[in-house]
């Protein structure tokens, strides 16, 4: 749950996605769910020349399972808070290691 | 008995493949037999026998001009005059129909009332076989083409299906026809009346008490009343259904019985808009039938048989109808919906007729919207609903977490990062608990207000939220005690099935931890004296226990009430577990470590990293006032020990620091040197002193030379000139400082000039002017003679470079000198 968890907090903020199919989709993140699947809005394709069959949508809904890497926005990452949600979840995930 | 010259023994009509909806005189005859009460001399006034069988032409005269009816009934009978085109074709088939077999005359001369029965008995099953042979040699335009479209078979199948019913009937009781007997005697009208009443009681349970010439409709007719919402044919049968109803109840609720045939959209009500054919065909007929049935009993026989309507179904329509006209008009005039027969509808006034249309639509509209929403109606019953409804909500509870737990501990590990970011971030949350809360209310929320959002469920939305809420409890206890089951394994194969779901996605390994990994001392590895995998466990360990005690804090209980022992002994508690964190912290931190000369201590090692140097603020959070001390002390012991200081060493040549060392020292100077500056201007001058003393005793030189050296120095002496200012602190105290300060003057003075970063052109070496200013305020006149002397060369060449370079950037430049030149009581104005 840390990368939704995080995911949430860059909703509304520009990021770029990149596909496992090396399209990269620059947008405003508008929502993702637990399985990461991305909704980006007013989005623009990078390498439009090369992709030009998207470059009329506006909105797109991706699948989290295509992604490949999102590029965050630096500025809007807490490193020490991002850091210690993960020092949580290994906590919680050897707990439930140990409990599983 | 005798008058059906028939074998009784031989047609049991009681049996049940006989159909014995089609043969409802025998059922009056055997009533006839055991109940005497109603007779038909009785009731009967014997109008038919004054009447002439072959005189069949006059029928349009008898009816046509039915003198007999009030004036505004005779509007009613207006289809007589469209229907008398079919006159003659009627005719042509009494004629034929007297051609016919004599079996189907047979029963023909008898006394009346046996003659009825008997007719009906023998003759039934037959003249309905004889009607489909002569079918097709029927002129084209009967009038009963829509019977024709009707399967007649139907009616056998169906009077199985509901015929028992007459056979059934016990001997209707002799009230209602006495009343009728009387009226019948005097107008035709009244003769319908009574066949209304048959009519009306045949169809309640209670037995109809079945004046005795037509009794032998009844049953028939419900059968086929039957029929027709069986399979809903929409024709002129209607007509049938729809009026019989109303005969019987004319100020009713016609709706209820009317509905039926609504529920097939094809007529909604008898629409206006129906074709005349239905009513051309029907009408003439019926009005016909009762007087034949007066004038000559075979007729009956023989007209049933032509009109292939053994049973009886439309004769009654016409009178009925034009008797419900009559009622509409007498009785009832002011009820336009009531009108199901188009012929009413020119009696209304223009108003009225609006207003009945307008209805009429609105009615049919409503009725077809109906129709639109009730197509899907009871696919589901509301088990399955159910059913559905906890499915949906135990995944949500699987994938939400229990909603009990929001805002716990548990849900804070869940989605740690997210809540504390949005609280850093807004504070327009509240709770760092919202979004998840909301997400289970909402969900709940939405569900309630679609409900009370139809209007028929009016009743109780807020009953269903509440049964909803209990049910997503129930669901969420129900989860929570079922047992977790990640595996199964059904009996007898050999792999298992892992469930799995977002929040513990399926474990495609399974790896034993062993508890006893720690115990496993491996042999610490050394590369050049330090063992970073060491030092990083050391590291993380600080940071679980900084996370722990930060959770304790969350979890502080309240203050005590004075004499509140359970609160008393929470809040001792909670100190005690704070007390064990912070030993555990300072275990961990390793301040105290002796100093091993081959080896960095282990605390300036956890600081050689970035996310040691970021951990220093949040340690002092959680630190007592001494310890502390010892973290400051530590650090500026070993000062020139520290990678920032000893690899960020100044150089007379131009090489710039690599980006990672530049970065570390920023770090390190907001991470590290502001906490333990602003932990500084805490601390008295006894131990400003004390640590300056100390740090004398280290490689000054190389500590000056550095950044953070020089800031960390810049901070002592900055620390105690404020104490100076504020005139604190006693003789002893001051004596000591100048001897510490004298003391370090003597240490650095040699390495003033080489301080300085080699670039003069940035303001980089802004430190070191405030690290001279520091010293110059403290120094007595002497040692500021020394200082200037020291460092003057770079004054001049900074003031030389301030001509050259342009105003701002030299204004900028000369200030930090003059930081310095103002601290010994000079100006940079004074070498210009």
């Amino acid at each position: 749950m840390l990368f939704f968890s995080f995911f949430k907090t860059l909703i509304d903020h520009e990021v770029t996605v990149e596909l496992k199919n090396d399209i990269q989709i620059r947008g405003v993140l508008k929502s993702v769910d637990q399985f990461l699947n991305i909704k980006l809005d007013n989005i623009q394709v990078v390498e439009e020349l090369k992709y030009p069959h998207l470059s009329a949508v506006k909105n797109v809904f991706i699948r989290g399972s295509v992604v490949r890497y999102v590029h965050l926005p630096q500025e809007s990452v807490d490193i020490p808070l991002l850091e210690d949600a993960t020092r949580r979840e290994a906590a919680n995930q050897a707990t439930k290691a140990k409990q599983g | 008995m005798s008058f059906f010259n028939f074998d009784q023994s031989r047609h049991n009509t009681a049996a049940p493949g006989f159909s014995q909806a089609h043969d409802p005189f025998a059922s009056l005859a055997n009533r006839e037999e055991d109940a005497e009460e109603i007779d038909f001399e009785d009731t009967y006034d014997g109008l038919g026998d004054q009447l002439e069988e072959t005189n069949d032409a006059f029928n349009d005269d008898t009816f046509g001009d039915d003198v007999g009816e009030p004036g505004p009934v005779g509007k009613d009978f207006d289809f007589f005059g469209q229907t008398a085109k079919v006159a003659n074709v009627i005719e042509e088939e009494n004629v034929r129909f007297n051609r016919q077999p004599p079996a189907a005359k047979a029963p023909q001369p008898v006394a009346q009332q046996p003659a009825y029965t008997s007719t009906a008995g023998p003759s039934f099953a037959q003249p309905s076989y004889n009607y489909f042979a002569q079918a097709p040699a029927r002129p084209a335009r009967t009038g009963y083409e829509k019977y024709h479209e009707q399967p007649i078979e139907d009616l056998q199948v169906d009077a199985a299906l509901w015929g028992v019913a007459p056979k059934k009937q016990p001997p209707p009781p002799a009230q209602p026809a006495a009343p009728s007997a009387p009226s019948g005697g005097r107008k035709m009208l009244s003769l319908e009346e009574v066949e209304a009443q048959m009519r009306a009681q045949a169809k309640a349970a209670t037995p109809s008490p079945a004046p005795q010439h037509q009794p032998h409709q009844i049953p028939p007719e419900q059968a086929y009343y039957y029929q027709q919402q069986a399979q809903n044919q929409p024709q002129a049968h209607f007509q049938a259904g729809v009026v019989e109803p109303l005969y019987h109840q004319p100020q009713g609720h016609p709706m209820t019985i009317l509905q039926r045939p609504h529920s097939k959209p094809a007529t909604p009500a008898q629409p206006p808009t129906q074709p005349p054919a239905i009513h051309q065909h029907q009408q003439p007929v019926p009005p016909q039938q009762p007087t034949q049935i007066l004038q000559n009993p075979n007729r009956l026989s023989g007209d049933a048989a032509k009109i292939g309507l053994p049973i009886h179904p439309t004769p009654p329509t016409g009178p009925q109808a034009a008797h419900q006209g009559h009622r509409q008009q007498g009785s009832l005039p002011r009820q336009p919906p009531m009108i199901l027969h188009p012929a009413q509808l020119a009696q209304l006034s223009e108003e009225e007729k609006a207003a009945y249309l307008e209805q009429e639509a609105k009615r049919a509209k409503r009725n077809h919207k109906i129709f639109q929403m009730s197509r899907d109606n009871g696919i589901m019953t509301p088990q399955d609903k159910n059913f559905i409804t906890r499915i949906q909500l135990q995944q949500l509870v699987a994938a939400t977490g229990n909603p009990n737990e929001h805002g716990t501990d548990e849900s804070l590990a869940e989605d740690f990062y997210y809540q504390v970011h949005s609280q850093i971030q807004a504070g327009q949350r509240q709770h760092p608990s919202q979004p998840l809360n909301q997400f289970a209310q909402t969900y709940l929320f939405q569900t309630g207000s679609r409900q009370g959002g139809m209007r028929r469920h009016n009743r109780g939305p807020e009953n269903h939220m509440q049964r909803m809420e209990q049910q997503v409890q129930r669901a969420v206890e129900a989860a929570k005690n079922k047992p977790k089951n990640k595996q199964l394994v059904i009996e007898g194969s050999l792999g298992k099935i892992s469930f799995s779901n977002a929040k513990t996605p399926k474990p495609l390994l399974n790896i034993k931890r062993h508890d006893s990994a720690n115990d496993v001392k491996k042999a610490a590895h050394y590369v050049n004296g330090r063992d970073k995998k060491g030092e990083l466990k050391a590291l993380e360990l600080v940071y679980t226990t900084l996370m722990k005690m930060e959770d304790h804090d969350r979890n502080m209980p309240m203050a005590p009430a004075e004499d509140d022992q359970e609160a008393l002994a929470k809040v001792f508690a909670w100190t005690n577990e704070g007390q064990a964190l912070n030993e555990q912290l300072w275990k961990a931190l390793r301040v105290q470590d002796p100093d091993q000369p081959d080896r960095i201590h282990p605390f300036m090692a956890l600081l050689s990293y970035n996310k040691g140097k970021r951990a220093i603020p949040r340690i002092f959070r959680h630190t007592t006032h001494e310890q502390r001390l010892s973290i400051l002390t530590r650090v500026l012991l070993s000062l020139d020990h520290l990678d920032v200081v000893r690899e960020g060493q100044v150089t007379t040549d131009q090489i710039q620091f690599n980006a990672a060392m530049r970065e570390n020292i920023e770090l390190f100077m907001a991470a590290v040197v502001n906490t333990l500056f602003s932990f500084t201007n805490e601390l008295g001058l006894d131990l400003v002193g004390g640590i300056l003393g100390l740090v004398c005793t280290r490689n000054v030189d190389v500590i000056a030379k550095s950044k953070i050296g020089a800031s960390m120095l810049t901070m002592l002496l900055s620390r105690a000139e404020t104490i100076k200012q504020k005139l604190v602190g006693n003789e002893q105290e001051w004596h000591n400082w100048e001897m510490h300060y004298n003391h370090f003057f003597n240490i650095i003075e040699p390495s003033l000039p080489y301080i300085f970063p080699a670039s003069m052109n940035t303001n980089e070496d802004t430190y070191v002017w405030q690290l001279l200013a520091a010293m110059g305020i403290g120094a007595s006149p002497d040692q500021q003679q020394r200082l200037v002397i020291a460092v003057k060369d770079r004054v001049m060449e900074t003031v030389a470079l301030g001509k050259t370079l342009p105003p701002a950037l030299a204004i900028e430049r000369l200030g930090s000198v003059n930081l310095f030149m103002r601290s010994i009581g000079l100006d940079v104005e004074l070498l210009q």
